[in-house]
């Protein structure tokens, strides 16, 4: 498929309540209690003829100390979309459009904006580590190998704590390990002595070193056995509620993220298809991909439900289909699911969004049953059938 | 079964070039030569000119005759040791990496050894002591140098082996009850084949400067003209302190482009089976057309804001507003 | 400490073998060259000389092998290789006077080739893409061209024409040796073209290796991590190189038997008085005894030189220490 064709056919970029700033980069931002703001983000790996866009105008923030979860199959974009406004993509990756801003100032509401799109190298080293952390997904991969762990944390309490002395170096990384849970003894240690259980916490201890307002954790869990997976959520979420750092929070699991996030975004092909606070997602999924998602998944507490999954595999982004990407796997598809893009759109309910033709408010669509379910907050849906 | 698609970078399709040129001249090569090379007749240290293309050595040998005709002996032994090495290479390695055990041990331990050993001092030792007729045998240099030259081969080829042997159609054939000697023929062997060409090209490579040395310490047949007793000539009659560079330059330069020629094809070998040695598809200047830093940097995602909005953009103004 | 345990033994196993094939060839190739040998050097020694050759080769032919064998490794023990049949002087005398140029000439540029390779090839990983990737073409020629016709060149150019160094030997006539300024700057007077010649030979093999290993490298997560801590460009750089190199270490053992073969060539171009020079001389006159004396102190050169590599490698990368990888 050309590039002309790719641009025609996805023809819809998702609307929201702050689109209109998206090509006003020179507007000065204010913020407020807001810590991100990804405004209209674009991704393509490659170029040319052999492009492909991998995260299609994406709108997404954050407020301070609040936990975002994005949700998705692998190949969704969730991860690039992280990585591309972090500016960590690696080659391939292009930035084709879109802004990030990030609020470097205090909780006092002092205002520092940082263009994350517009910095250099200088000023995004400045709030790399100090402003934004990232845990990876294999720690055994994340952590240099002939460096022991002690000396990881030396790096980094140099490169951001300067004043710091030796001693109080040294001390502050058995303090970080104190809080994940791990004797002081695995500083001497070198990543592969280690379980990876442990070396995941040493991540997460790493991430916390200096203090970061947003710490980002790439399927933190997605490498490790159920019961260290359990351990490492709950930890999180004390630490969360310690020191307040706001979170994003990559995974696929679904039922993980309602127990730890405040607001969860799920992405298919690149796109955002749905947004909610993560208990009217868990309770009142509106796009059918979140439902066949939740279904995916064993909740992590509470009654057992049946597993039925999303028929299909995810699609090729160098060959999506035609109309909504989802329509070809989607139980309620309709002829014009396969026209035409459905927009991110507000459901009428509080700050809640989906992009699916089901809610469009049509006359003649029937919005099935497990789809109009009223949320938790009591909120009534706007197309009740 | 994967398809085996060598890239087809300009660096591939150079060696290709210069491999195949080589090979045409060890089989045209001694018809070309416009002279017998041993034949002394013409005046001792001309310099290049129309009738002596590369000029004359000091005992007055047509040196453009001596190239070509020199050209077979050297492709030819560097072949024959190269495909033999290559045999023992794989028998060895596919062996040791596949039946794993003593087996494994003892053949580990003899390609080890085999590795240890310095090949080419090896070589002198035992070609020292060959009656001089086999000295000149393409056949006898070619098995000495090949025993010298297999075992880096089999040490690759063995841990590729290992590897794949503990992958899932291996396993699966297993399974359903195919004969060991089946699955290693027909699951494991093609799936050695990019390990299998690099460690051919590299034992050519080695064969071609072993059989040189050889040649330029004067270990093989004088009767015999290949590159590397020209060097010996030249070098024994003091040609570099003469000045006379026309008589080393060309079988010294012959060496250097076979030799080229073979790692060109063997980069692309390696961007086949490691792909992060892939150039990331965009020459610089394709990147630098499309607005893109001359390199990627690492932790620098480039921004390439398309010139022309999307149309798709008034659409979803409409869509949102009008719902 | 498995790991180098077995790695000496591999080296112990190689040592002997290279010995034992050492004593073989002459008893088993054709013509009988001990014997062709010893009705040569009638003439020319003494028969207390003819009787210590006979030695080294293992003893006269009518003992069994076995003894003879046995008689080999006890005069190899009392330091006996023989006598060299050109220069009528013990093998092992012979050897004792080159081994100190040929260690000095060629472990020097193999040190200096190595270091000025690895660093470059880090480089070349690490900005790739830029405009260094035009070395890489240059490099691959230099990599195919033999030692010894490189040194032939520029012996050509830099020496006999340009004059900008010494021709031939390793210092000048005019000095006598000995540990004074004099001789010293003579010494790497001439020594300087010989380790330019065998550094240019050899670096483009380290380069492209290295370069191979960082790019490898830099794909890997956690040098991604290092960028994402904000850590300087340098501790980045560092990170990946610190671990790109050690592959090349590993493969220090395959490559050490080529560098030495190829460099002791040089040593010919340059008449330069180490090892590669006597076994030209050796191999022209068929002086057996040098040869084979040449062949297991080369041998037992790369052998060391192996294993002190090993013990870099060992030291170099902590994952050895707990685990059989090599």
């Amino acid at each position: 498929m050309s590039t002309d064709a790719l641009a025609t056919n996805r023809n819809a970029s998702p609307p929201s309540g702050v689109s209109a700033t998206s090509d006003a980069a020179s507007t000065p931002q204010v913020m407020g209690t807001r810590i991100l703001d990804v405004k209209d983000f674009s991704v393509e790996y490659g170029w040319g003829e052999g492009a492909v866009r991998a995260v299609d105008h994406v709108d997404l923030h954050l407020e301070r100390s609040k936990v975002l979860g994005i949700a998705g199959e692998s190949g969704s974009g969730k991860s690039t979309l992280v990585y591309g406004f972090t500016r960590l993509l690696r080659a391939p990756g292009v930035i084709t459009g879109g802004e990030a801003y990030f609020n470097l100032g205090d909780s006092q509401g002092t205002e520092e904006v940082l263009d994350l799109i517009g910095a250099n190298e200088r000023e995004l080293r400045q709030v790399r580590w100090s402003h934004i952390s990232v845990v990876l997904q294999s720690a055994l991969n994340a952590l240099n190998p002939v460096v022991r762990v002690g000396s990881q944390f030396e790096q980094v309490l140099k490169t951001h704590r300067g004043g710091l002395s030796r001693k109080e170096r040294r001390a502050r990384a058995e303090h970080l390990l104190s809080l994940v849970g791990l004797d002081p003894d695995r500083l001497a240690r070198y990543p592969h002595e280690l379980s990876g259980g442990q070396r995941q916490r040493i991540m997460i201890a790493l991430a916390l070193a200096v203090d970061p307002q947003l710490v980002i954790m790439d399927e933190p869990t997605t490498a490790l056995d159920v019961v260290t997976q359990r351990e490492i959520i709950s930890e999180l979420y004390e630490l969360r509620a310690r020191f307040g750092f706001a979170m994003i929070f990559i995974t696929h699991d679904l039922s993980l993220l309602v127990e730890l996030a405040d607001e969860i975004v799920v992405m298919y092909a690149g796109r955002l298809v749905e947004r909610a606070t993560a208990l009217e997602l868990y309770e009142a999924p509106r796009h059918p991909y979140t439902l066949g998602l939740l279904n995916s998944f064993p909740p992590m507490h509470g009654e057992r439900t049946e597993l039925t999954g999303i028929p299909g595999s995810p699609p090729d982004l160098s060959d999506l289909p035609s109309g909504c990407s989802f329509h070809p796997r989607c139980p309620y598809a309709m002829e014009r699911c396969s026209r035409e893009t459905p927009p991110l759109v507000n459901t009428g309910e509080t700050d809640r969004s989906v992009a699916c033709w089901l809610h469009s408010g049509d006359d003649g669509v029937q919005v099935p049953i497990e789809l109009s379910r009223r949320g938790p907050s009591g909120s009534t849906p706007a197309e009740t059938p | 079964m994967k398809s085996l698609r060598i890239p087809r970078s300009p660096k591939v399709v150079l060696g290709l070039g210069i491999v195949g040129f080589f090979i045409l001249l060890t089989i045209v090569g001694p018809y070309l030569a416009p002279d017998n090379p041993n034949n002394t007749s013409f005046a001792p240290n001309l310099g290049p000119s129309g009738a002596h293309w590369f000029g004359t050595t000091s005992l007055g040998q047509d040196i453009f005759s001596q190239t070509l005709v020199g050209a077979r002996a050297t492709m030819v032994v560097a072949l024959v040791a190269g495909l033999i090495a290559t045999i023992l290479s794989v028998s060895v390695g596919v062996a040791a990496g596949y039946l794993g055990g003593f087996t494994d041990d003892g053949l580990s331990l003899l390609s080890n050894v085999f590795l240890a050993i310095p090949g080419v001092p090896l070589l002198i030792v035992i070609d020292s002591y060959l009656p001089t007729g086999s000295r000149s045998n393409a056949l006898v240099i070619g098995v000495i140098i090949s025993l010298t030259g297999w075992a880096w081969g089999a040490r690759v080829l063995r841990a590729q082996t290992m590897s794949l042997r503990n992958r899932d159609f291996v396993e699966a054939s297993r399974i359903i009850g195919e004969s060991r000697a089946r699955i290693m023929f027909s699951e494991v062997a093609p799936n050695l084949l990019p390990v299998l060409a690099s460690s051919l090209l590299f034992t050519i490579l080695y064969s071609i400067g072993a059989y040189v040395t050889l040649a330029y310490i004067g270990l093989t047949s004088t009767s015999v003209w290949n590159w590397g007793t020209m060097l010996f000539w030249a070098q024994s009659n003091n040609a570099p302190l003469a000045n006379e560079w026309y008589w080393f330059v060309p079988p010294g330069v012959c060496i250097a482009m076979v030799g080229t020629g073979l790692a060109l094809l063997n980069f692309g070998i390696d961007e086949f089976i490691n792909p992060r040695l892939r150039e990331a598809g965009m020459t610089s200047r394709l990147r630098r057309r499309r607005g893109l830093p001359r390199r990627p940097r690492l932790g620098l995602t480039p921004v390439v804001r398309a010139s022309s909005p999307r149309p798709a953009r008034t659409f979803v103004k409409t869509g949102s507003g009008a719902r | 400490m498995t790991v180098i345990a077995r790695r000496l033994g591999v080296y112990l196993v190689t040592a002997w073998v290279a010995i034992t094939v050492n004593f073989l060839l002459p008893h088993f190739m054709p013509g009988n060259p001990i014997q062709t040998l010893i009705g040569k050097l009638q003439d020319n020694v003494t028969p207390a000389e003819i009787r210590s050759i006979q030695l080294s080769f293992g003893g006269t032919l009518n003992h069994g092998l076995l003894s003879q064998y046995l008689t080999y490794w006890g005069q190899l023990f009392h330091g006996n290789m023989g006598i060299s049949i050109t220069l009528s002087a013990p093998v092992s005398t012979i050897l004792g006077s080159a081994i100190p140029w040929t260690v000095g000439l060629i472990g020097l540029s193999t040190i200096l080739s190595f270091f000025l390779g690895t660093f470059l090839g880090a480089l070349l990983g690490w900005t790739r893409g830029s405009r260094l990737d035009s070395l890489i073409p240059t490099a691959t020629f230099f990599q195919a061209v033999p030692y010894f016709f490189l040194g032939t060149v520029m012996l050509l150019i830099f020496g006999s024409q340009l004059h900008w160094f010494p021709e031939l030997g390793a210092y000048s006539i005019s000095v006598t040796p000995g540990w004074h300024w004099n001789f010293i700057a003579s010494l790497i007077r001439y020594g300087e073209l010989p380790v330019i010649s065998i550094v240019l030979s050899s670096v483009a093999g380290w380069m492209l290796g290295m370069r191979n290993m960082m790019i490898t490298m830099v794909a890997e997560d956690f040098v991604l991590m290092s960028v994402a801590m904000g850590l300087p460009r340098r501790k980045v750089v560092w990170a990946a190189a610190r671990n790109a190199v050690l592959p090349s270490i590993a493969n220090l053992s395959l490559a050490i038997g080529l560098v030495v073969s190829g460099a002791l060539l040089v040593e010919l171009v340059f008449n330069y008085p180490g090892v590669g020079d006597l076994l030209l001389n050796a191999v022209l006159n068929e002086d057996y005894p040098l040869i084979q004396g040449i062949f297991l102190v080369i041998t037992l050169t790369v052998l060391a030189a192996n294993l002190i590599a090993d013990l870099a490698y060992f030291a170099l990368d902590p994952r050895t220490r707990t685990a059989a990888v090599l």
